[in-house]
């Protein structure tokens, strides 16, 4: 199943156009994955994982009321910025990235991640 | 492939209670990402490689390892060994359970019905009457009966967050919902939750386990804390970890009634006297490790390093 979808994912991406909705929709439906410990709804923070509004182009580890392990706060020493290929980094291999981040992930292909940043991106400030 | 077994080193112990004790650390596959461990049949070991789609099995004599895929889009979870002799594994990738027969080699899959929607699945126990009870930490809780393949869900209480999942001695069910930050009883009946609220408000009840008595030891993300549920008493008890900021991840109790918990905060697992109420901490094989889940044998705690892909082991003194 996960290969169809990728397969899927890589004709929208090649195809462009309305792809971009498409490719927001597989996004939001693998945000299941990350549901149980983030939410998109600004200023929800009593889940495990930091809120996740605004996180494309926001501050790596910015959550003021978050305790975030201190791998990542010395990777937000020297990243700054959640760009898209640096979530796309962290995405592919959480502590692989970061290493002793707190945060372990599934193995999602690189067009799963494509389609989940850009949910992310089109999700921000979601009420 | 596998790589020979790193090291074998003398107990890390301090502020012991009891004898010092011996551990031993195994490297496994780069990659593997071990998230759970669970001792198998014939000496063997479990663990999940959750990013590796596969049912890890270690040879502790020779620190052999091999992969036993279990299907594309696989991410186990968590992994124990029914009382079938075989291992049960909750599935997030696949959104079901899967069964491997040590015997036979086979994997059997048991789909979550469709209806129920991608439910992160995490951890299972069996209860006395041999159904398997599990968690979906996207908010369900469910049971699966293996002889004959019958299923339920159910939603939890206050949605997401169910974690941790143990049986006690008599054979009853509880859970801890990590989001929600309780404790709640199955009614193996009716299938029904009843939430046993901590007396520490949001301290993230991540993982709960059974000791010799049915008392329920929980380990707290939020709070640091390791707390202590009486069934017969109703009372709780909660005793704070060492160290500055500690994050209680992982909880098991072992034949001795010794409680471990594994701490992020400073990166080791603690050994828990309940007499004496005093820890005893063991540090991890690197910095930054992340042991998400600790299980264990007599003589032998098992604690897989998620983030160093490796399985020490840390086998106790006689007491």
């Amino acid at each position: 199943m996960r290969r169809a979808a990728a397969a899927a994912l890589a004709l929208l991406l090649a195809s462009g156009g309305a792809a971009g909705d498409s490719l927001v929709a597989e996004g939001e439906r693998l945000f299941a994955y990350c549901y149980a410990c983030h939410s998109l709804v600004p200023g929800e923070a009593n889940l495990p994982g930091p809120n996740l509004a605004g996180i494309v182009g926001g501050p790596v580890a910015a959550q003021e009321d978050f305790r975030y392990s201190p791998a990542m706060l010395r990777f937000a020493q020297s990243e700054g910025r959640w760009t898209e290929p640096l979530l796309d980094l962290f995405l592919a291999d959480p502590e692989a990235a970061v290493a002793g981040t707190w945060m372990s992930a599934p193995s999602l292909a690189p067009e799963e991640r494509a389609a989940l940043i850009a949910y992310l991106r089109a999700s921000t400030g979601v009420q | 492939m596998h790589r020979p077994v790193l090291a074998a080193v003398l107990a890390t112990a301090f502020a012991s209670p009891s004898a010092a004790a011996e551990t031993q650390v195994f490297e496994l596959p780069d990659g593997a990402r071990p998230h759970d461990v669970a001792p198998a049949p014939d000496g063997l070991v479990w663990y999940t490689a959750q990013r590796q789609g596969a049912l890890g099995i270690l040879d502790p004599a020779t620190g052999a390892v091999r992969h036993v895929p279990l299907g594309e889009g696989s991410a186990p979870h968590g992994v124990i060994q029914g009382p079938d002799g075989a291992a049960w594994i909750t599935d997030s990738g696949l959104n079901a359970i899967v069964r491997y027969d040590p015997a036979s080699e086979a994997v059997d899959v048991w789909p979550l019905p469709e209806q129920t929607g991608y439910a992160n699945l995490n951890t299972s126990a069996f209860d006395g009457a041999g159904t398997l009870w599990f968690t979906g930490q996207n908010g369900i809780y469910g049971q699966l009966v293996p002889a004959t393949g019958k299923m339920e869900v159910y939603a939890a209480p206050e949605g997401r967050g169910p974690y941790g999942i143990a049986a006690t001695p008599a054979g009853e069910v509880y859970f801890v919902s990590l989001a929600g930050s309780y404790l709640a009883r199955i009614d193996q009946e009716s299938g029904k939750a009843q939430v046993i609220e901590p007396p520490t408000p949001d301290q993230g009840a991540r993982r709960v386990w059974s000791d010799s008595a049915g008392r329920l030891w929980i380990s707290e993300w939020n709070s640091g804390q390791l707390s202590r549920y009486d069934p017969a008493s109703g009372a709780w008890a909660a005793w704070k970890l060492p160290g500055d900021g500690p994050k209680a991840y992982a909880v098991y109790v072992d034949e001795r009634d010794i409680v471990w918990v594994s701490d992020f905060g400073s990166n080791a697992v603690f050994a828990f006297d309940p007499a004496s109420e005093r820890f005893t901490r063991y540090p991890m094989s690197e910095e930054g490790a992340n042991v998400r889940q600790i299980l264990g044998r007599a003589g032998e705690v098992w604690l897989p390093e998620s983030a160093t892909d490796r399985l020490m082991v840390i086998r106790t003194a006689t007491p």
